[in-house]
């Protein structure tokens, strides 16, 4: 159920990516806004897939170059989504080269998915987004989502069932051009004092 | 609460029916209706609707039920025969070809032999005025040029259907492949050269009437391309700086037919042609297959190049 769910939906988008020829910078197709029905169910469209289709106009030469963006994800992957949270989380923020090799020497199930996904999208934005070196990339977003579970009955005893889910779960990830962004860490020190100083900052209105 | 009663209900009517069968009573005699149930025949369990028998039909049976008429499936592959598929008897430039400057000896041999067009392109030719009357060599190449221009335009802007008017069936999908997610600014400065129709051949398909007629153009001009990417940074190219280019196009008409047009079949490019100029971009090119025992050279390891041919395109 779950494969002809997908193949339906992937047919689904292909004639939509054949429809939307978005030429204008990130503006999508009229028809699909004015309608006020949903002609797609949240089950089927695969939104961020679609923002590999969005193509923006020509920089001038002054402007500084547009990092290169490539959104990759894997659907109904046999995991669950908690699980994922976790690995998904730690590579957030990670060049990619060091992700892949974190992916490599972690010893979860998700992990080893996860690092072929990682793969795919590098080699996807070398080959088809036109990214020059395929180690000047890191990950920008990394999330999961829940994917279609399948309902089975689980048997206790005195003829009790119970209704089992076999979880499913998504996974999207953003790479980015360039080298990852430094985070600001911040000391503890220095936020206590922000703190005190916030409490400070405090005015009495209305007052003598 | 209302199911299991009717279950029950059923099960009772059902009971007497047979009961009823076997006392030889025909008509049918409801029992009233008992003011207790028993405790044992309650449901006490749920199975989710996705865990029940499924439907173990096949789609095609399902779909029939359901009413849906399913199109028969055509196992066809479309041909197209508005347009040939290939460049036939490929004109060979001569080498050196707008090198040389007219004044010099050789340039002045070059030019008399171009002069000169071979028989069989004047056969061709003849054929082509008889299908069309109005038909004048010379007037043909500046048309060529004009739709030249057009359909390069139509491309900047992707028109579809003003560019499927211009080119062939053959040549749109080499012109538009890869351009999808691409932007590109083409213009068209000036022509150096006035354009001259060198070569022609009328090939005939399948049939023996069937006739197209294939000219071959020689262009040369002074155009600027660039070409930006799905981010709008810059891949080859430039807008400010043209570049003078000698081209050999092959403009095709489909003789036979009333409504047929000269459109843009494809260009040949030669094998004395210079190299393109590089992408803005550093690309990796795949090393040699060694074996563990061998050790890589990079220093007296050539990158393979393509080999200088003819090739049309």
């Amino acid at each position: 159920m779950a494969a002809a769910a997908t193949g339906r939906g992937i047919g689904f988008i292909r004639n939509l990516s054949g429809l939307f020829h978005s030429r204008l910078s990130g503006v999508v197709g009229g028809p699909q806004q004015l309608s006020c029905l949903h002609t797609s169910t949240p089950l089927e469209t695969k939104n961020w897939e679609r923002n590999n289709l969005i193509v923006y106009p020509p920089q001038l030469a002054d402007e500084p170059r547009r990092p290169a963006e490539i959104y990759h994800s894997r659907r109904q992957i046999k995991y669950s989504k908690d699980k994922m949270w976790y690995l998904a989380k730690m590579i957030q923020g990670m060049s990619i080269d060091g992700a892949i090799a974190q992916l490599e020497f972690n010893d979860k199930k998700g992990a080893k998915i996860m690092r072929e996904v990682l793969l795919e999208a590098q080699e996807k934005a070398v080959k088809n987004h036109n990214v020059e070196y395929k180690s000047n990339l890191y990950v920008a977003e990394s999330y999961t989502g829940k994917g279609r579970y399948l309902k089975r009955l689980r048997i206790h005893g005195r003829g009790m069932f119970g209704i089992m889910d076999r979880v499913y779960c998504h996974y999207f990830v953003k790479l980015v051009e360039g080298s990852p962004p430094k985070t600001e860490e911040k000391m503890s020190f220095d936020q206590a004092k922000d703190y005190v100083q916030t409490l400070k900052n405090r005015t009495i209105i209305h007052s003598l | 609460m209302a199911m299991p009663m009717r279950r029950t209900l059923l099960v009772l009517h059902q009971a007497t029916l047979r009961s009823l069968k076997n006392a030889e009573t025909s008509l049918d005699v409801r029992y009233p209706v008992p003011l207790f149930l028993p405790v044992r025949t309650k449901k006490r369990y749920f199975i989710p609707p996705a865990v029940r028998m499924k439907d173990r039909r096949s789609l095609e049976d399902k779909a029939k039920t359901a009413a849906l008429a399913y199109r028969q499936q055509y196992f066809e592959r479309p041909i197209n025969i508005s347009c040939t598929a290939g460049i036939f008897d490929a004109y060979v430039p001569p080498e050196g070809d707008a090198r040389l400057s007219t004044l010099s000896k050789e340039g002045l041999k070059q030019r008399t032999e171009q002069m000169r067009q071979s028989a069989t392109s004047q056969l061709a030719i003849r054929k082509i005025k008889e299908h069309d009357p109005h038909f004048v060599t010379k007037e043909f190449a500046a048309k060529a040029q004009e739709i030249f221009i057009e359909a390069h335009n139509a491309l900047a802007q992707f028109n579809k259907e003003k560019l499927h008017s211009l080119v062939t069936e053959r040549c749109y999908p080499e012109m538009t492949r890869g351009n999808r997610y691409k932007t590109i600014r083409w213009t068209f400065v000036e022509s150096l050269e006035p354009p001259k129709v060198v070569h022609a051949r009328c090939p005939d398909m399948v049939t023996k009437g069937n006739l197209y007629g294939q000219l071959t153009v020689r262009m040369h001009s002074k155009q600027t391309l660039a070409i930006y990417d799905r981010f709008g940074r810059l891949l080859l190219g430039s807008e400010e700086q043209p570049k003078d280019v000698l081209e050999y196009l092959v403009i095709e008409r489909h003789l036979v037919n009333p409504y047929g047009r000269w459109r843009l079949h494809g260009k040949i490019v030669p094998s004395w042609a210079p190299a393109k100029d590089p992408i803005v971009k550093t690309v990796m090119i795949p090393g040699p297959d060694l074996k563990p025992s061998d050790e890589f050279d990079a220093l007296n390891y050539k990158v393979p190049t393509p080999e200088a041919v003819q090739w049309h395109k």
